[in-house]
């Protein structure tokens, strides 16, 4: 080919490279500025389309499996760790000495916890997606049985006489007590709301159980959680001492004297508007600290400063000495270090109205916190060894345990636990998911009010003082759900964690882009549902279910009058995220809220969400009928007998995960199957 | 020849239906003459209805106490009411709880503990301040309150709310609870509600999906695997929990108000309280007493046994002895022998009955039971409480 006819060639390519180019990067432009709601996100056209991709092959392809330490344990001689290696279902045994994985041991899905017998022997670990623990014989590092518990077990202890194994069943609030010997569940006892964290006191007498979500209250009402005192010996619940305007409580440890139980805990504001957060207290973090003995008190303090929070506190031990206790605040990847002879001499000076006043004073923590101890990405569960001169942090997102000698308060060394090196995209937006440093003065973590990015159960008033109060949404699976908000205003997760998000909430500098696709990628893909055990384990509807289930895809009354098909379940919450993904007005509108409609919530695990409607005035889901359905704008259901609507309850509260309703071709053919009979 | 015939066949029909009858009368007058052999005959019994007997009083309790008894005898009232501490007299029900004593009251649930009342309203978190039933869940030790307003969970002190609104129960107004290990069982006025507190998940059976006759039920008892349901107008309805079947046992006479032919099955079909022990399943109608062993039903009335009344509020069996609050005084039986404990309605005295066989003793004591419109009754070691609809008595067991 001759050169001119090269040019030539090429010269056309390039004038309809030009002629595409120009036409095609404006409707590129376009479109990403509709998605993200701003003009300058860089057209990159791999930040939606590759990182939130969901096909499996891509998935593996941008993902990676890591361990995700989250609780650990340490043997009695100190030479082992045992570790619970979240995303990898497994239990890593570790060399401490040096520093390298045994043994892996796979467990069941999900694992939260894990604990060693008195002889250091047997490790237990809960599985909280798969409702049972893993006995462990440490000798062989193998499983030798396998236990059932509630729904989602997570904090374990042992009896004192380490006949019964308490499982703390975090979805179903309430504890296993399981017999060791005939290794069955032989009762449950309710606890608080949503609990994790157990612990036995030193004398062997009763075992605290919290609680992380308040008990159900109007919005208005101060909030209170639970602490749930059980008796190990009679094994029935003797005191719930309510931990006034404080929640997410997540773990709690006894002084080895036993005249102190001190827990983790959040006391968030959210009765104030939330946008003041340039103001302070839009959440504040401590510890709640019991007193053992008759007429003991119960009080709280801050480990916040005044200019710098530290969120999201998750575990707390204290030292054998009884004089320090380390607590993780893995919202700013932090140890905080705690003088408690200094806490006992505040409270020993303090009257009762200057100890209320504390619980709120952001300057408290000068007095008794000695340290702040720079870690890893999300440390979480936290281990001392048996002389107490080592700490032990399990860092979720580092896939680290970092080692730190209590004496010098320093980091002496990290153990690898063997993941990935490389921090993909929705890694990297799951660190930022849980880290508070993009909040003003690091008050909160999309975490904070999304713990295990699900919905921490409050209402927070999001707009000016009284206007638009609205209930925390779940986040799992939500990628497909658009649009988003409570009022539907926001069309793309980029929208609703870009330029708003900062500008409303976080106040500071909004995420660079780079940050905020990373966010996008995991909060669309990243969030799963765990499985919905209790009411629909294996996918087979229970006989109640059933008839729920032809009630929600009715189109006759009992009467045989016609519905109107705007007034059917099932018209604004088809499967399988069960719901149309539109806006309706369904008659519950506050006279504080904007006129305006509402985003129709998906039903997906709606079972784990209470309290329901926009603005979480309905406790139950039997209360969004009983209640607030009286007009029957939300669905046709006051010709129901009361039979009829536990059953449709019961259905609702069968709704899995979405993924379950786009494998199973059944359930539209089910549906058609109720509609004509 | 044909008209002969006629004639004759004539005569003997008109004889054949004298003759039956005479016989049917007959045999109606047997009947009730064989059952009047089976109890008392009035003239025998030693009636201590005249005041001047009360001074024989305590030496009646003593020969009492000396003698052998085939079921308890209690003495020693000690009666409690709004004056003592209690929130309101009329009181609904009482449970032994340990070392307490919970009364559900009109005006609230009355705790009796180291001599002392204390009293827990809607304020503290009740459903509703009308305690109609209690139990206690040998398990977790969780105090189960059904309620005018809803059932309650009285746990370590936190009272948790169950509703017809909040909830699967199927009405609010309880008349009746039970915990039978992780279930409970209300009977209420839509229906009987099943609570399972592992899933948290209700069943309610009414008579839409349970042979009842009317979603009304009054009492709910557990045994022998199954639960029994005392069903307004329904007699009894059996669910066994194996299988979650029903069947029902109801007055084979219909819903008379005699009973036309004895131990042919529960008196009557309106049914108040059922109460499981032994072997036998105790049923309380506004018509009499029922036994049922399994096979057999035997009945028992005013007329015909022990029982001080027909109209019956409420049943509790423990072991082999029923107690049973009725209108007219508590009774109690063994299905043989009778100890019945009544009030004077001129003062606090009463008499305590006795009926072994066929001797009846009747024993003077002051004071006696608070009331005799009796609605709740529990026992424990050697002590018994009653709820009555003025106060509530405390007695000890008679040595």
């Amino acid at each position: 080919m001759k050169t001119s006819d090269k040019l030539m060639i090429f010269g056309l390519i390039f004038m309809v490279g030009l002629l595409v180019y120009f036409p095609g990067r404006k409707v590129a432009r376009m479109h990403v500025n509709s998605k993200t709601a701003v003009d300058d996100h860089p057209l990159s056209c791999i930040s939606c389309h590759l990182y939130t991709r969901k096909e499996e092959v891509i998935s593996k392809m941008i993902n990676a499996d890591y361990y995700s330490p989250f609780n650990l344990a340490v043997s009695n001689n100190g030479t082992r760790l045992y570790v619970i290696a979240q995303d990898a279902d497994a239990l890593l045994v570790v060399d401490a000495e040096n520093n390298k994985v045994l043994h892996k041991i796979n467990v069941g899905i999900h694992p939260h916890s894990v604990i060693l017998n008195r002889a250091g022997k047997m490790a237990y670990i809960s599985n909280q997606w798969s409702d049972n623990v893993s006995v462990i014989d440490l000798a062989s590092s193998k499983v030798i049985d396998t236990l059932k518990t509630g729904n989602g077990p997570a904090g374990l202890a042992l009896s004192a006489n380490e006949q019964f194994l308490y499982a703390v069943n975090a979805f179903s609030s309430n504890l296993s007590v399981i017999d060791l010997s005939s290794k069955k569940e032989i009762k449950r006892l309710t606890t608080g709301n949503n609990p994790t964290g157990t612990a036995l006191s030193p004398n062997g007498k009763v075992l605290y159980v919290t609680s992380r979500r308040a008990n159900p209250a109007p919005y208005g009402e101060p909030l209170s959680s639970d602490m749930t005192l059980v008796n190990d010996k009679t094994q029935t619940v003797m005191n719930r001492t309510s931990i006034e305007s404080a929640y997410i409580m997540e773990n709690v440890a006894f002084t080895p004297s036993g005249d102190l139980a001190i827990m983790t805990l959040i006391r968030p504001k959210n009765l104030i508007p939330s946008l003041q957060v340039e103001r302070g207290w839009m959440n504040t973090h401590g510890i709640g600290i019991i007193e053992q003995k008759e007429g003991g008190r119960v009080i709280q303090l801050l480990i916040d400063e005044p200019n710098s929070y530290y969120p999201d506190p998750f575990d707390i031990v204290i030292s054998p000495d009884g004089k320090t206790a380390f607590v993780s605040s893995s919202g700013v990847n932090v140890i905080s270090v705690i003088d408690i002879d200094a806490v006992r001499t505040l409270m020993a000076e303090s009257s009762p109205e200057m100890l209320k006043r504390f619980s709120n004073n952001l300057g408290i923590s000068s007095l008794f916190v000695t340290k702040r101890i720079a870690t890893g990405a999300n440390p979480k569960g936290l281990a001392l060894s048996p002389d107490g001169k080592l700490l032990y942090v399990a860092e979720q997102l580092e896939d680290k345990i970092t080692v730190i000698n209590t004496e010098s308060l320093e980091i002496i060394s990290a153990i690898d636990l063997g993941g990935p090196n490389r921090i993909t995209v929705a890694r990297q937006g799951r660190r930022l998911f849980n880290n508070a440093s993009h909040t003003f003065q690091n008050q909160y973590a999309c975490y904070s009010c999304h713990p295990d990015m699900h919905e921490d159960g409050l209402n927070y008033n999001l707009a000016a003082a009284g206007r638009n109060i609205v209930n925390v949404i779940s986040l799992r699976e939500i990628g497909d759900t658009p649009p988003y908000k409570w009022n539907g205003k926001n069309q793309s997760i980029y929208k609703q964690d870009g330029m708003r998000f900062s500008r409303f909430l976080t106040r500071t500098e909004t995420f660079n882009y780079d940050d905020l696709d990373a966010l996008v990628a995991y909060v669309k893909r990243g969030i799963k549902y765990p499985p919905n055990l209790m009411h629909n384990p294996n996918g087979e509807l229970t006989e109640s279910q059933l008839r729920g289930k032809a009630l929600f895809y009715r189109s006759e009354d009992n009467l045989g009058h016609v519905i109107p098909e705007n007034n059917r379940c099932i018209t604004c919450h088809p499967p399988p995220y069960y719901s149309n993904l539109k806006l309706a007005d369904v008659g519950t509108l506050a006279k504080t809220d904007d006129s305006i409609y509402f985003d129709t919530p998906h039903l997906n695990n709606i079972y784990a969400s209470p309290p329901y409607l926009h603005d979480g005035r309905a406790e139950t889901l039997e209360e969004i009928w009983t209640i607030y359905g009286l007009e029957d704008k939300h669905g046709y259901v006051n010709d129901m007998t009361k039979i009829q609507l536990n059953d449709l309850v019961d259905y609702l509260k069968s709704l899995r995960d979405p993924e379950f309703y786009q494998n199973n071709s059944n359930n539209q053919q089910q549906a058609l199957y109720y509609k004509s009979n | 020849m044909m008209k002969i015939k006629l004639k004759k066949y004539s005569k003997i029909a008109v004889f054949s239906v004298v003759f039956l009858g005479i016989g049917y009368m007959g045999f109606l007058w047997y009947g009730q003459n064989i059952s009047s052999l089976n109890h008392l005959s009035e003239d025998k019994l030693t009636m201590l209805d005249d005041p001047q007997l009360l001074p024989e009083k305590t030496a009646k309790l003593t020969a009492i106490e000396k003698d052998s008894n085939p079921i308890p005898i209690y003495g020693h009232w000690q009666n409690f009411t709004s004056k003592d501490g209690l929130p309101g007299d009329k009181a609904y029900c009482v449970r032994i709880n340990g070392n307490r004593v919970l009364v559900g009251t009109h005006e609230g649930l009355a705790v009796y503990e180291q001599g002392k009342w204390r009293t827990y309203t809607t304020k503290d978190g009740l459903a509703h301040n009308g305690v109609l039933s209690i139990d206690v869940s040998e398990l977790t030790g969780d105090v189960w309150l059904g309620t005018m307003g809803g059932l309650t969970r009285w746990s370590a002190g936190n009272f948790e709310n169950f509703t017809q609104f909040n909830s699967g129960l199927p009405n609010d107004i309880i008349y009746s609870v039970i915990c039978d290990g992780k279930d409970v069982w209300t009977a209420t006025a839509g229906g009987a509600g099943h609570y399972d507190t592992f899933t948290k998940r209700w069943e309610i059976f009414t008579e839409q999906n349970a042979p009842m006759h009317e979603p009304w039920t009054y009492g709910v008892c557990a045994g022998d695997g199954k639960i029994f349901i005392a069903a307004w107008g329904g007699g009894v309805v059996e669910y066994t929990k194996k299988t979650k079947k029903f069947r029902d046992y109801v007055d084979p006479d219909g819903n008379m108000e005699m009973d036309l032919f004895p131990d042919d099955g529960v008196v009557h079909d309106i049914t108040t309280g059922t109460s499981w022990a032994n072997g036998n399943l105790w049923v309380a109608t506004y018509f009499g007493l029922s036994r049922y062993d399994g096979v057999h039903w035997k009945g028992y009335f005013d007329h015909d046994s022990g029982l001080a009344s027909n109209f019956i509020n409420f049943v509790r069996a423990v072991g082999p002895v029923a107690f049973i609050c009725t209108d007219k005084g508590l009774s109690t039986t063994d299905g043989e022998n009778w100890v019945n404990y009544t009030k004077n309605d001129q003062n606090n005295a009463g008499k305590t009955i006795i009926i072994k066989g066929n001797e009846k003793t009747a024993s003077a004591m002051s004071p006696s039971i608070s009331h005799n419109f009796t609605l709740g009754v529990d026992v424990k070691d050697h002590v018994i409480w009653l709820a009555t609809s003025k106060g509530v008595s405390r007695g000890e067991l008679l040595k």
